[in-house]
C-alpha cells in the first residue's frame, strides 16, 4: 500500500536526481518534481498538521488551491512559512519542514486538541473566554486577554523568520496590447491569435511550464502543446512562467508576482528572488483555468484523500502513482480518462459515481481498461490514518444517502465538480453567475476590455478550450482595431452526462467530521452552527467560521460552504450569493511589495556637491530630511560635544565654514515677480533694490507661519529665494499652486535651483578676509561695497562664478556664497586654506544649531505649523499697509489673543544643569497636562558657558519675569528650574553682524 | 589657483570600471555626461510662438512641441513643459523678460544615458512609463518619478538619457547599477 514512482512516463528527468531534506531526513527526487510529488514518491503522506485540531494532513491537490500540504522552506533568515508543497519546484539542497506540530508532523502532541474537537466549533474562543461569571459578566474580555496568547500559540501555521530578509526583490513595469493570464490550451491559443494579428502580447503562467491541464495528460499527446509554444516564440510573444497574476485593477492594470529564483538551487546573485510587476494592458484575456473541488464526507481531510486530477497530475506529469488500489469518487464525467490511465498503469481502480447512470460512451473506454464503476455511490467516510486505508460508502437513497459498504483502498480520489477561476474578474467587482446545470459560478459579462477563455469560462474539453482561446484572442484583436478571423466561442459545459450536484454526503442519524475548508479546520457542522446562531449572510458566515480565509482564500471550499448555507436557509445558491474574491489570488511576500526600496534605499538620499569634500575633511554626517549633512568635524580625541562647542567658539572668535547647500533655492523670474513676492511675504518687497537681499516671512492661508528665508534681487525681474531646508519643496509647491490657480494673470516663472547652486556660509570676524583671499576681485566684499544684506555676483579665482550675500544666521559677520554645484569642491579648496590659516574651522549642523539658538533665530523646529508671526517674535515684519497671504486669517481672535505662547530663551537657574528639547514648561505646580509651554531646541552655549534653550511659553518672557518656571521631561529626565529670558540670548542688538 | 577650475560631476568617483553583474554580454551601458550644459527657456502663455522662434534660432531647427525633442545642427531642444524648453549644449537665446525667462540648470541635473538591448527594461524596473521603442521613439521626452524623485527622459540616437536632480543622482545611480547587474552592464563617464 504505497505510492509508486513509475519507471517511465511523466515530465521529470530521471537522469537528474535531486537530494533534499524533509524534516531533517535526506530524501531524493528528480528534476521536474514539485516538493509534493517528491514527498509522495517517498511515501511521506503526513506533511502538515491542521490549524485547530492538529489533524494529520497530506497532499490534497497539485496546485495553488492546496489547503493541506503547507510547509516551511529553508531556515534561519531564509525561513519561508506556509509554502504550498504542490507548487514549489524541487531543487537540489531544498530544505523543508513540517509546521504547526511538535515534535514533528508525524507525531504531533497537539493532536490532543482533536479530542476536544466538539468544543472548538465556530466562535469557540469568544463563547468560552469572554464574560465568564463569576470572573466577569456580560461582554467582558479580561479572561480572553489572558488566554489569547496560549490559544494563538496552539493554533496557527508556520512561523516567519524574525531575522531581516536577506533576499533582494524588485519592481518592474511593463506595457502590452494584450495580457493573457494562464498558459493552458486556451491561453496559448488566445496569445497566438492576438500575436498573429500583430499585437504585442504578454502571457503569464504561474506554473513552471506552459500547457495548463494538458501537462497532466499523457506526454505522448504533447505535440499540440509544443507547437503552440513554438508559435509564440516565433511571434515574439513575451512569456513569463513562475509568474502569478495576483490582482486586476483599474485601467487594465494587473499585478504580477514572478518567482525568479525560488526554484533555483543556487540562486543567481544578480537576480532578485521575486519580481513584482505592474503591467498595463489594453486588453486582458483571463484563461485562468478551473479548480477541481472535493466533497464533504467523513474524514475527507485524511492523507491519501486528494482530487482526481491531482492524482492524475502526479502520475502523468511526475511519474508518481499515488496508490495501487484507487477509489475514485465523482459526480461528473471528468474522471474517466484519469481512471483509465490509472488502470492501464497497473492499478486496481474503482469509480464511485454519484449519478444513477451516465452515457455509455463516458465509461466505455475506462471499463475496457479494467475500471470498475459503481453508480449511485459516494464516500460516506474514510478509514485509516495516514494514508487512508479504506472507506465506507453511501448509497443514494431517495433524495439523500444511506450507509453502504466498506471498501479497501490506498488512495481516495475525489471530484465534486469544477469551479472556474473567476477570482481576477471578481477583483473588478464583476459578480459571477451561478449555473445550476454545471454546478459552478460562471463569469458574468463586463464592459471592461476583459475576456475569459477556456475552463475559466466553464468550457470543459481541451479542444473547446482551444477554440474558446482563439475566440478571445480574436475578440481582443478586433477590439484593438486589428483584423482577425472571427471564431465563435463554444458554450460552457462539454460533459456528455450532466453533473449531479453533491456537496456533502450525509447519512441521517450519523455524524462524522466533514471538512469544508481544511486549511482553517472549518467543518460542515461549523457552517450549520453559524446558521443556527443566526448568521444568514454569507459574508457574516465567512467571518464567523473563518471559512475561505487564510492562504488559499477558499479556492475550493467556498462553494461547498455556500451550498450548505443555502441548504440550511432553504434557498438556492444564487439567492445566498457569494463572497467577493479580493487580491491577491495567491500570497505575495512583503519583500516583493517593497522591492528595492529597503536599507540604504528606503528613501531616496540627497547629498550635496560637497559631500565627498566634507567626508575627506573629517565630517561625521547626519540625516536632515532626505539630506546627508555634516553634523560635526571632530578632531583627535573629540566627541560630538567637544567638537561642536569648539566649532561654535571658533566661529565667534575667528571664522568657520559650513555647507548650506541644502537650503531651498528658487529662481523667481518675470515681470510680475516683485508683485508675487509682495503678496506672499508679510513684509514689503515692492521696493527691494537690485543687489540687495531681504529676510522674509511667509504665512499659510490660515495665518500661521509657513516658512522664512532671504530673497535676493538679482535684476529687475529676477529674484533668488532661499527657504529652509525642511520647507523647500512645500514653499515651491505652494507658490506654484498660487500662480496656477489663483493668480494666473501674473507672469512669473518659478524654477527650483536648489540643485544648481552649492552654498557655503563663511561666518565669523575673519569671514571677509577669507573671502577676499579666494575672490578674483577682493574689493567687492568690502564693508562699503557689500554692506549688511548686500548681494554681489562676482567670480572666485579659477573663474568660478559666485553670488554672495552678506547675511548671517550665526549672528557674526557672515556671508553666504553660492557657486554652480560642480564647482563646489574647487570653491572649498580656495576658502578652506584661507580659513585654516586664520585658525578657522569647518562646522556642522550641531554648531550651526548652537549659534542660532544663542541668537534666537527660528527654524523648522519653531515654525511647526502652530505658530503665528507674533508668537515667533517677528510681528514687526507683518506689514499693516498691504494684504498678503494669510493676512486676513491671521486676524482671527484666537491668533491675536493675549497670552498665546511666545518665543523665549531659556536658562537653567542652576547653571550647571541641562534640560532637553521636547520638555514641557510649567509653573512648577502641575507636572502633567500640556503645561505652559514647550522647548524646541537646546544647546550648550559656548558664548554663555551654560545650557540654553529656545521655546514657547504663554505670555512670553515678560510675563514670566521673576516667576518660577520648570522644564519638565517626565519620560527622560528630572525637572529643572529654569529662567525665562529674551530669545536673543547673545549680542541682542546684532552689533557683531555689522562692520 | 590661477588655472580655471574644473567641474566635478555628482558621479565622479562612483563609476565602476569593470563589467557589472551577470557575466557575458552587456545588456545595459550606462554613460554619465561629465559637463552638462543645460538652459531652461520659458515662455508666457501669449509668447510661446516668439520664444519657440528664439529656441529654434539657437538649435538651428524648429522648436519641438510637447513631449518631443528636436536636434538641430547646433544644439538640441527638449520641450519639457507646455511653456518650457531645455536647450542642451549651447548658449541660450536672449529672451527679454516680457517674452519669457531663461535660467541655467547646467549643474542642477546629472545626465545618464542608458543604451543596449536591456536599457528600456532596466529603466522600467523603476519608471512606470512605456519605454518600448514604438511607444517612446527617438525624439521623445517625458517627465516621471524615479523612486519619488522627478526625472526627465529623452530618447536619442545614443540611447535613453535620464536627467537626475544632482543631489539625488548618487542614490539613483546606485539603484540603477544594482538593477542593471541582472542584465550585465558597463558604466562610463566622459
Amino acid at each position: 500500500m504505497s505510492a509508486t514512482r513509475l519507471s517511465q512516463g511523466g515530465r521529470i528527468d530521471r537522469s537528474c536526481e535531486l537530494a533534499f531534506q524533509w524534516d531533517g531526513k535526506g530524501l531524493s527526487g528528480y528534476d521536474g518534481d514539485t516538493l509534493a510529488s517528491a514527498l509522495l514518491a517517498n511515501n511521506e503522506w503526513v506533511v502538515a498538521r491542521s490549524f485547530k485540531y492538529h489533524r494529520p494532513r497530506g497532499v490534497m491537490s497539485a496546485g495553488v488551491e492546496e489547503g493541506g500540504a503547507l510547509v516551511t522552506l529553508g531556515s534561519g533568515a531564509h525561513r519561508d512559512a506556509n509554502v504550498r508543497a504542490t507548487t514549489q519546484p524541487l531543487f537540489s539542497g531544498l530544505e523543508a519542514f513540517g509546521q504547526n506540530a511538535w515534535p514533528n508532523v508525524r507525531t504531533d502532541l497537539g493532536e490532543v486538541n482533536s479530542l476536544f474537537g466538539r468544543f472548538f466549533a465556530a466562535g469557540f474562543y469568544y463563547k468560552t473566554f469572554m464574560g465568564v461569571p463569576p470572573l466577569e459578566w456580560g461582554r467582558g474580555t479580561w479572561l480572553w486577554m489572558q488566554y489569547e496568547k496560549v490559544i494563538r500559540r496552539a493554533a496557527g501555521m508556520g512561523r516567519a523568520s524574525r531575522e531581516p530578509d536577506p533576499d533582494h526583490y524588485e519592481h518592474a513595469n511593463a506595457f502590452c496590447d494584450v495580457l493573457v493570464v494562464g498558459g493552458g490550451p486556451a491561453g496559448l491559443a488566445a496569445a497566438q491569435v492576438a500575436a498573429e494579428a500583430g499585437l504585442d502580447v504578454m502571457l503569464v503562467e504561474q506554473d513552471s511550464k506552459l500547457g495548463g491541464d494538458t501537462l497532466n495528460h499523457p506526454a505522448a499527446a504533447d505535440a499540440d502543446r509544443l507547437a503552440a509554444i513554438s508559435a509564440l516564440e516565433t511571434l515574439g510573444c513575451r512569456v513569463l512562467t513562475h509568474t502569478t497574476a495576483f490582482g486586476l485593477y483599474d485601467g487594465g492594470v494587473a499585478g504580477l508576482l514572478e518567482r525568479v529564483t525560488d526554484h533555483q538551487s543556487i540562486p543567481s546573485v544578480h537576480q532578485p528572488r521575486q519580481r513584482f510587476w505592474t503591467v498595463r494592458a489594453k486588453h486582458t484575456v483571463l484563461a485562468s483555468g478551473a479548480l477541481e473541488r472535493g466533497m464533504a464526507f467523513g474524514n475527507n481531510d485524511r492523507p491519501g484523500v486528494m482530487t482526481v486530477n491531482a492524482a492524475r497530475a502526479y502520475m502523468q506529469r511526475y511519474g508518481v502513482r499515488v496508490g495501487d488500489k484507487l477509489v475514485l469518487s465523482t459526480n461528473n464525467d471528468s474522471v474517466y480518462a484519469a481512471a483509465s490511465e490509472f488502470a492501464k498503469s497497473g492499478a486496481e481502480v474503482c469509480v464511485l459515481d454519484a449519478r444513477a447512470r451516465v452515457e455509455p460512451a463516458v465509461t466505455e473506454f475506462a471499463e475496457a481498461s479494467g475500471v470498475r464503476v459503481e453508480f449511485n455511490t459516494a464516500p460516506y467516510t474514510a478509514h485509516g490514518r495516514s494514508p487512508v486505508s479504506g472507506l465506507t460508502t453511501a448509497r443514494a437513497d431517495r433524495d439523500g444517502w444511506a450507509l453502504g459498504d466498506r471498501m479497501e483502498c490506498d488512495a481516495l480520489l475525489v471530484s465534486g465538480g469544477w469551479s472556474p477561476v473567476v477570482n481576477l474578474l471578481s477583483h473588478r467587482q464583476v459578480k459571477s453567475v451561478w449555473d445550476a446545470s454545471l454546478a459552478c459560478f460562471l463569469p458574468a459579462d463586463t464592459d471592461e476590455p476583459l475576456s475569459l477563455a477556456g475552463s475559466a469560462a466553464g468550457v470543459w474539453n481541451t479542444e473547446d478550450c482551444v477554440r474558446s482561446g482563439e475566440a478571445a484572442g480574436a475578440r481582443a484583436a478586433q477590439a484593438l482595431g486589428r483584423s482577425a478571423p472571427t471564431v465563435s466561442a463554444p458554450a460552457p459545459g462539454g460533459w456528455a452526462t450532466p453533473i449531479k450536484a453533491v456537496y456533502e454526503v450525509r447519512v441521517p442519524g450519523k455524524s462524522e467530521k466533514c471538512f469544508v475548508d481544511p486549511q482553517h479546520d472549518v467543518s460542515t457542522e461549523d457552517v450549520r452552527l453559524a446558521h443556527r446562531e443566526g448568521y444568514v449572510s454569507v459574508e457574516h458566515m465567512k467571518r464567523y467560521t473563518t471559512l475561505g480565509m487564510a492562504t488559499d482564500q477558499g479556492k475550493v471550499g467556498n462553494i461547498i460552504g455556500l451550498a450548505l448555507m443555502a441548504e440550511a436557509l432553504g434557498r438556492e445558491i444564487p439567492e445566498v450569493g457569494t463572497t467577493t474574491f479580493r487580491p491577491p489570488y495567491t500570497p505575495v511576500a512583503l519583500g516583493a511589495l517593497r522591492g528595492r526600496h529597503v536599507g540604504a534605499h528606503f528613501r531616496p538620499l540627497r547629498v550635496t556637491p560637497l559631500h565627498q569634500w566634507n567626508l575627506d575633511h573629517g565630517a561625521t554626517m547626519t540625516m536632515a530630511g532626505l539630506w546627508h549633512r555634516p553634523w560635526y568635524f571632530a578632531r583627535a580625541g573629540e566627541g560630538i560635544s567637544e567638537a561642536y562647542v569648539r566649532e561654535a567658539t571658533t566661529v565667534r572668535e575667528s571664522v568657520g565654514l559650513v555647507d548650506v547647500t541644502s537650503l531651498g533655492k528658487i529662481a523667481i523670474q518675470g515681470p510680475d515677480a516683485t508683485e508675487l513676492l509682495n503678496r506672499v511675504y508679510t513684509n514689503p518687497f515692492a521696493k527691494l533694490a537690485i543687489g540687495k537681499a531681504r529676510y522674509g516671512i511667509m504665512l499659510r492661508d490660515d495665518g500661521l507661519v509657513m516658512d522664512d528665508g532671504t530673497t535676493w534681487r538679482l535684476g529687475e525681474h529676477d529674484y533668488f529665494m532661499t527657504t529652509t531646508t525642511a520647507h523647500a519643496a512645500k514653499v515651491m509647491v505652494f507658490l506654484e499652486e498660487l500662480l496656477q490657480t489663483r493668480w494666473t494673470d501674473l507672469k512669473v516663472h518659478l524654477t527650483s535651483v536648489s540643485e544648481q547652486w552649492a552654498g557655503v556660509a563663511v561666518a565669523g570676524p575673519c569671514s571677509r578676509e577669507v573671502l577676499e583671499e579666494a575672490l578674483a576681485d577682493p574689493s567687492v566684499v568690502s564693508n562699503e561695497a557689500l554692506p549688511f544684506m548686500g548681494v554681489v555676483e562676482t567670480r572666485f579665482k579659477g573663474d568660478i562664478p559666485v553670488r554672495i550675500a552678506r547675511i548671517s544666521f550665526s549672528g557674526e559677520r557672515a556671508f553666504e556664497a553660492y557657486v554652480p554645484s560642480d564647482y563646489a569642491p574647487s570653491m572649498m579648496d580656495l576658502l578652506w586654506p584661507a580659513a585654516e590659516a586664520r585658525g578657522g574651522c569647518l562646522y556642522g549642523l550641531e554648531a550651526l544649531g548652537a549659534l542660532r539658538i544663542e541668537k534666537g533665530h527660528v527654524t523648522g523646529a519653531e515654525l511647526d505649523g502652530r505658530v503665528t508671526i507674533d508668537d515667533a517674535g517677528l510681528g514687526k515684519m507683518a506689514s499693516k499697509n498691504k494684504h498678503f497671504i494669510g493676512s486676513a486669517l491671521a486676524k482671527r481672535p484666537e491668533l491675536e489673543r493675549e497670552g498665546r505662547a511666545q518665543l523665549v530663551g531659556i536658562f537653567p537657574v542652576d547653571k550647571s544643569k541641562r534640560f532637553n528639547a521636547g520638555s514641557l514648561l510649567t509653573d512648577g505646580t502641575v507636572g502633567d497636562g500640556h503645561g505652559e509651554g514647550w522647548i524646541t531646541g537646546v544647546t550648550h552655549s559656548p558664548a554663555l558657558g551654560h545650557w540654553i534653550g529656545l521655546g514657547f511659553i504663554k505670555g512670553g518672557a515678560s510675563a514670566w519675569h521673576g516667576k518660577r518656571a520648570v522644564a519638565t521631561d517626565p519620560v527622560r529626565a528630572e525637572d529643572v528650574d529654569v529662567e525665562i529670558v529674551s530669545p536673543h540670548m547673545y549680542d541682542p542688538n546684532g552689533e557683531r553682524m555689522h562692520g | 589657483m590661477a588655472e580655471l577650475a574644473t567641474r566635478r560631476s555628482a558621479l565622479d568617483g562612483h563609476v565602476p570600471a569593470d563589467h557589472i553583474g551577470e557575466p557575458g554580454a552587456v545588456g545595459v551601458n550606462l554613460a554619465v555626461t561629465r559637463e552638462v550644459q543645460l538652459w531652461q527657456v520659458a515662455a508666457w502663455p501669449d509668447t510661446v510662438d516668439a520664444v519657440a522662434k528664439a529656441v529654434g534660432s539657437v538649435t538651428g531647427a524648429q522648436a519641438p512641441g510637447p513631449r518631443l525633442a528636436i536636434s538641430g545642427p547646433n544644439a538640441v531642444a527638449l520641450r519639457v513643459e507646455p511653456l518650457k524648453w531645455w536647450i542642451l549644449n549651447a548658449e541660450p537665446p536672449t529672451v527679454a523678460s516680457e517674452q519669457g525667462a531663461v535660467v541655467d540648470l547646467s549643474h542642477a541635473r546629472t545626465q545618464v544615458t542608458l543604451s543596449g538591448p536591456a536599457a528600456a527594461d532596466c529603466l522600467m524596473r523603476h519608471l512606470p512609463l512605456d519605454l518600448r521603442e514604438e511607444s517612446f521613439p527617438v525624439g521623445s521626452v517625458a517627465s516621471t518619478a524615479f523612486h519619488h524623485v522627478g526625472v526627465t527622459l529623452w530618447r536619442n540616437d545614443a540611447g535613453i538619457a535620464v536627467f537626475l536632480p544632482r543631489g539625488f543622482a548618487l542614490s539613483l545611480w546606485q539603484l540603477l547599477l544594482e538593477t542593471a547587474a541582472q542584465f550585465g552592464a558597463r558604466a562610463q563617464i566622459d
